[in-house]
């Protein structure tokens, strides 16, 4: 196989190469998942660890895919600051900055390490990580209300975490400084180095065995070859053109005006174009989102429904054209906040597949219930004394589909991310969970149903500050090709009590102690004539609750 | 117990159903390999014990008995386990609808998800008032006119097994043994497993699922434990010594008790091979750490055994189920004779996941397989012996074989028909030696000093190859490869796990309190084994806890061998230096000055049993030791070598021979590369040496 770079190595090799690469991130994804010390890290797993080309590609698809696009912007803003010659054998960078790098939020924390075998630049090792506090104004750094990036916690552009292997601890210091957690912040970030640090070992091994010119071609080839294979798949659809539009409760800030989404899709002749120019111009809140983000949610659409095995390279990014109006909620200007990122992310791509549906109908779905959202607490002082915030985010449902009824109570395409267990949350904080679960007829009706979305109780043991950051409250899941639309989300202070509140989905409020708080996520959206529903589904609907009696 | 004549090993595999007979004065085996019969699997058992038996055994002799299956697995797999109804606290059902929330083994680009069919569907659950707190305080009591409301409906829609979930039941199990009491009364004969008895840890879904999982099991495993004691007693073997083997390596009686113990059988399959290899081999002087690489026909399992001890992992995902009971650390890649190549729309070879299975199997099967399997490039190579496949039982076509290389791989790929089937060896090879890294670093094990111990019917053919890639010098091939896991079950000690989550910090944990809850343990695994009809005297009693750093939300299981009992200020410092020690081993990072955490207790309860003393005894060839043939093959790096061949059975005792050359008995085939060389230990294992070792 000829790489053009004077080594050749034949596709045998490639092969090998390319399985132990990605067993490799599978190895630094463990052990940094292991040992991880924030409760986003060990319980949400947040983060991602990769190995990239010298050009900073992404080779194979990682366990965890909302990162993989932003890797080559962050290499590519390392390498734009200090050059490929001004790197050195054992510099660590670190970077959050979304605007240089393209992190998705400032929480996020990516490390990206150089691999030398002597003198030669042979690829990088990166990680990206949630981090439990970076500062800003809100404990927890992601606040619903930011109006500026620089809300949201203190930002690094990409700099040097160790210097040619020395350890800068002005960097220490400064995260020290401003963070609210810097010990579990700290911990995390040590374990992103060490992950990092496997794959740059291992990497030095391969070198060992065949040669650094061997593995750099052989990089290259696997970059190559799954782009082609992703270029074989889309000419495998036909022809054709999708639009369509969804919109967000709101930017955060103005509650009453829901921030506009749209999508115009063209196949034509193997090539796929996303022109997303009629969005809404960006958000004075953090529903922004930065471009890599645009593309993992194009590649997330086109990988599942096309084929969920057909593997991602940076190469498949040649045969997409994606097309955004600068100022807009999809291509922001700095310093337009992006920590809610999230949700915005689910809608596109909720909106994505109903734009693809005519294309590709044999794999279409309904909208899902989109992101369940995110709760942030931290507890003030009373008889019990926690150290650590509250951290936990909410699945909600997958929408019904040409296939079959959506899955009840889950994260949904981009996020998978595990729940909280009751007994970790109530052993650790002064708080107890009072109901968990799927709320009866919260997925649209349709031929094939929606996902049910759940509900979340809790009673308040001390004061707290709470952060909620939510959405689908007032822009419910919707039905496609027919089918009716989802339940939509709540956030409710003391339910069924004198003092109920009815809170905006995303908010930020003092609580007491004795205050009960509920949460519902959004349910899934139903797919096709709710008139073609089989009476088997209707009646195992009822019997196992899943629709309210009566 | 006097020393019996006979002691018995049967395995039944997806594929075959294994018996080893050990003649115990003479360390003499005689095996017997027959189809498994999946519809009664204690058919095929009972079958292959009346041909021992109708072979000059007699059935009072075999003095030990003891049972590998995967009864539960199957019936997990196959969704065949027995209606079961879940009682959980009032307002919590979501629970077991959301269960971890993320899609463990699904694709996560697939937006069509399902999760695996409810054990306990909603139809099938009862919400019942009661609540304990993270302390184990009654918050409120439980309504016990609920539980019988409860036990009574689900009986009349036919539930005859009976989940108890509640919350912090590892912290309080008052609530769940009332509520067992109270079902046990309004049903009788019902089966009841209790979260607080299977699993009392910490978490409520992983507790939650693994009960589910040993209620809808206790009816199968009950069964047929009762109908392969009825065909024993029917076959007159009298041994009381009846045992089946379970996930931890370990086995349990046959007496033992279903409702909290099915649920450790799950794993049993892969356990045997995994605890013969570290009993055989990983006990010797110099064999103590073993990597086994167990190659079938679909899949390839691999383990570890440290210091003799196989390592184990305390959470699993089977059939999209998770089971958080102590099993051996077996991981499964999709490596196996019959893993399917082709060549990617990428232009690249690919082997597996697809398997061609028994049926049709590869091509050189001539069941209709027309796609190359791992088996078939073996063939091209020239490894196998189309004519001495299985003993020379089946015959294999090499001309389809290679068709389908060269169709395949081959022209796809512009290479010549040997190359290409030596691409596809190399390509399988690196997914074990993968598989093996990957594994190796999770566990924070190095390699060196590692001997790699193959078996199955495949394995040893690509076994040095596999370790030459990972830098292991050194291979042990036992004696009957084919036969190794119904061997290790003769190899095993009886053990049951033990453990209880009570998450505090490490500092200021009275030392009374920890030894408190450790001899609770110590109580229950007593009382078991009394049951069972099992002394304590010979019982060894192990410790462990699970530590963490405070925030942390995993667990390492640290040891208190060698601390001192009962435990004093001193023993906890050294435990916690125990964990900073062993974080950094297998984290590669420790924080000296980070606050620890207890969170669960372990209790490992370990009845010696006699066992193999060798993995069978060399014999001394009947006739001169010298290869049978000269045969050109083509090594998985492409370069073609003539070999002497060998069987089995002709090799000299305790000769280094150098490779290449190849081995052939009937139920596997052995490769020693050019480099390598070969020697027939007295002990019956077949020693491959790499000199070009790094």
């Amino acid at each position: 196989m000829d790489t053009g770079q004077g080594a050749t190595v034949d596709p045998i090799t490639v092969q090998i190469l390319r399985n132990r690469i990605g067993s490799l991130m599978d190895e630094m994804h463990h052990h940094f998942f292991r040992s991880g010390y924030s409760t986003i890290v060990r319980e949400s797993r947040d983060f991602s660890c990769v190995i990239l080309d010298a050009r900073g590609r992404l080779l194979v698809t990682p366990p965890m895919f909302f990162h993989a696009t932003a890797y080559r912007y962050l290499v590519a803003r390392v390498l734009e600051l200090y050059g490929a010659e001004g790197l050195a054998d054992g510099d660590v960078f670190i970077c959050n900055h979304p605007y240089e790098g393209q992190m998705p939020h400032v929480p996020d924390m990516g490390v990206v390490m150089p691999v030398f075998d002597g003198d030669a630049l042979v690829a990088f090792a990166g990680s990206i990580a949630h981090k439990a506090d970076i500062g800003g104004t809100v404990p927890g750094s992601t606040w619903g209300q930011a109006q500026e990036i620089f809300q949201e916690g203190i930002v690094f552009p990409p700099v040097r975490l160790y210097r040619a292997g020395t350890y800068c601890r002005d960097i220490e210091r400064t995260i020290r400084a401003n963070s609210r957690h810097a010990e579990t912040t700290l911990g995390d970030l040590r374990g992103q180095v060490a992950a990092c640090g496997i794959g740059r070992d291992r990497l030095r091994q391969i070198c060992g065995e065949y040669g650094a010119d061997r593995l750099k071609a052989a990089l290259t080839a696997m970059v190559e070859a799954a782009g082609a294979e992703f270029r074989a798949a889309l000419r495998r659809l036909p022809d054709g053109e999708g639009e369509a539009e969804a919109f967000l409760d709101s930017d955060g800030i103005d509650y009453t005006k829901p921030v506009r989404l749209h999508v115009q899709v063209t196949v034509r002749d193997g090539r796929v174009s996303f022109d997303f120019t009629g969005c809404a111009d960006q958000g004075r809140g953090p529903v922004n989102i930065r471009e890599a983000l645009v593309e993992v949610c194009c590649f997330q659409v086109l990988i599942g429904l096309i084929d969920p095995n057909l593997p991602y390279s940076d190469a498949a990014r040649d045969a997409v054209e994606i097309v955004l109006r600068e100022g807009s909620v999809v291509h922001p200007r700095a310093p337009a906040p992006c920590s809610s990122y999230m949700k915005t992310c689910m809608t596109v791509i909720d909106m994505l597949f109903e734009a693809m549906a005519p294309i590709v109908p044999g794999r279409a779905a309904a909208f899902s219930g989109g992101s369940g959202g995110g709760l942030t607490v931290d507890w003030h002082d009373g008889p019990r004394k926690v150290t650590n915030n509250q951290y936990e985010i909410y699945g909600s449902a997958y929408g019904g589909s040409a296939a079959g009824d959506g899955c009840s109570g889950t994260t949904v395409h981009l996020s998978n991310i595990y729940v909280t267990p009751i007994e970790i949350v109530e052993t650790e904080f002064p708080c107890r969970v009072t109901r968990f679960e799927l709320i009866p007829g919260s997925g649209g009706d349709g031929k094939h149903r929606g996902g049910l979305a759940m509900r979340r109780e809790y009673a308040l043991l001390q004061p707290a500050m709470v952060v909620f950051r939510g959405d689908r409250a007032t822009q419910p899941s919707r039905g496609v090709a027919g089918g009716g639309p989802g339940r939509p989300s709540r956030f409710v202070v003391n339910p069924g009590r004198p003092d109920e509140r009815e809170m905006p989905i995303t908010t930020r409020v003092e609580l007491d102690a004795g205050t009960t708080m509920l949460i519902e996520a959004a349910g899934g959206g139903g797919y096709g004539d709710p008139g073609e529903r089989t009476a088997a589904a209707r009646a195992a609907d009822l019997r196992e609750g899943y629709v309210a009696k009566g | 117990m006097a020393e019996p004549r006979y002691r018995l090993g049967v395995d039944v595999g997806g594929t075959h159903t294994d018996l080893v007979l050990n003649e115990v004065s003479t360390g003499r085996l005689r095996i017997e390999k027959l189809p498994s019969s999946p519809a009664n699997p204690s058919l095929a058992v009972l079958e292959g014990m009346g041909r021992l038996l109708s072979g000059g055994v007699a059935a009072d002799e075999i003095g030990f008995f003891a049972h590998g299956t995967t009864v539960t697995t199957n019936a997990l797999l196959e969704g065949k386990g027995a209606k079961v109804g879940l009682l959980i606290n009032a307002g919590y059902r979501g629970i077991c609808e959301v269960q971890t929330q993320a899609r463990d083994e699904g694709n996560p680009f697939d937006h069509l998800f399902r999760r695996a069919p409810h054990i306990a569907p909603p139809s099938l659950t009862r919400e019942i008032p009661g609540r304990i707190d993270y302390a184990g305080a009654e918050l409120e009591p439980l309504d016990a006119d609920a539980v019988r409301r409860a036990a009574a409906g689900l009986a009349a829609e036919g539930v005859a097994s009976f989940a108890v979930c509640f919350l912090f039941s590892f912290m309080n199990d008052a609530h769940e043994r009332a509520a067992a009491a109270l079902i046990r009364d309004a049903v009788p004969g019902a089966c009841v497993s209790l979260s607080s008895e299977v699993l009392p840890r910490i978490r409520e879904w992983p507790r939650f699922s693994t009960t589910l999982v040993n209620a809808a099991l206790v009816p199968v495993l009950a069964r047929y434990i009762a109908d392969l004691a009825a065909g024993l007693d029917d076959r007159a073997v009298t041994t009381r010594s009846r045992f089946l083997m379970q996930s931890n390596g370990g086995v349990m009686p046959l007496a033992a008790n279903c409702e909290s113990q099915t649920v450790h059988t799950l794993l049993s399959g892969p356990a045997g091979g995994v605890q013969g290899a570290a009993w055989l081999l990983g006990r010797r002087a110099g064999g103590r750490n073993i990597v086994t690489l167990d190659m079938g026909g679909t899949s390839c399992d691999i383990a570890f055994v440290q210091d003799g001890q196989p390592l184990e992992h305390a959470e699993t995902l089977i059939a999209g189920r998770i089971v958080g009971v102590p099993a051996l650390d077996v991981s499964t890649i999709s490596a196996g004779g019959g893993s399917l190549a082709r060549v990617s729309a990428a232009g690249l070879p690919v082997v597996g996941p697809d398997s061609a299975g028994a049926d049709p199997g590869p091509a050189c099967y001539g069941k209709g397989g027309a796609l190359p399997a791992v088996t078939d490039a073996d063939l091209v190579c020239g490894v196998l012996n189309p004519a001495y496949f299985l003993g020379g039982r089946m015959a294999l076509d090499a001309a389809a074989a290679r068709s389908a290389v060269q169709t395949h791989v081959a022209a796809p790929l512009g290479m010549a028909v040997e190359a290409a089937a030596a691409g596809i060896c190399r390509v399988v090879n690196a997914l074990m030696a993968d598989e093996i890294r990957v594994q190796s670093a999770r566990k924070g094990i190095d390699l060196a000093g590692f001997t790699l111990v193959p078996f199955g019917g495949a394995g040893p053919v690509h076994a040095a190859a596999v370790a030459r890639d990972l830098g292991i010098p050194r291979v042990l091939v036992p004696a009957s490869p084919g036969a190794f896991s119904a061997l290790g079950l003769l190899c095993a000690d009886v053990v049951h796990d033990y453990v209880r989550s009570e998450l505090r910090a490490l500092a200021g944990l009275p030392p009374a309190r920890m030894e408190e809850v450790f001899a609770a343990l110590e109580d229950r695994a007593r009382a078991e084994l009394a049951a069972e009809g099992l002394g304590a005297a010979e019982t060894a009693l192990l410790r462990e806890a699970d530590l963490r750093y405070a925030g942390q939300g995993y667990e390492l299981r640290v040891p208190l061998d060698g601390i001192p009992c009962p435990l004093s200020d001193d023993g906890l410092a050294a435990l916690e230096a125990r964990f900073h020690q062993r974080h950094a081993q297998v984290h590669g990072h420790a924080a000296g000055d980070a606050a620890v955490e207890v969170v669960s207790y372990r209790l490992r309860a370990v009845v010696p049993m006699p066992k193999l003393a060798d993995g069978g005894r060399a014999e001394a060839a009947a006739g001169a030791a010298a290869p049978y043939a000269k045969r050109r093959a083509v090594m998985a790096d492409g370069a073609a070598v003539e070999c002497d061949v060998w069987r089995r059975d002709a090799l000299p005792l305790d000769r280094s021979l150098p490779g290449p050359l190849i081995v052939e008995q009937p139920d596997a085939t052995t490769v020693a590369p050019p480099g390598w060389t070969a020697r027939l230990l007295e002990d019956g294992n077949l020693e491959l040496t790499d000199g070009a070792g790094r």
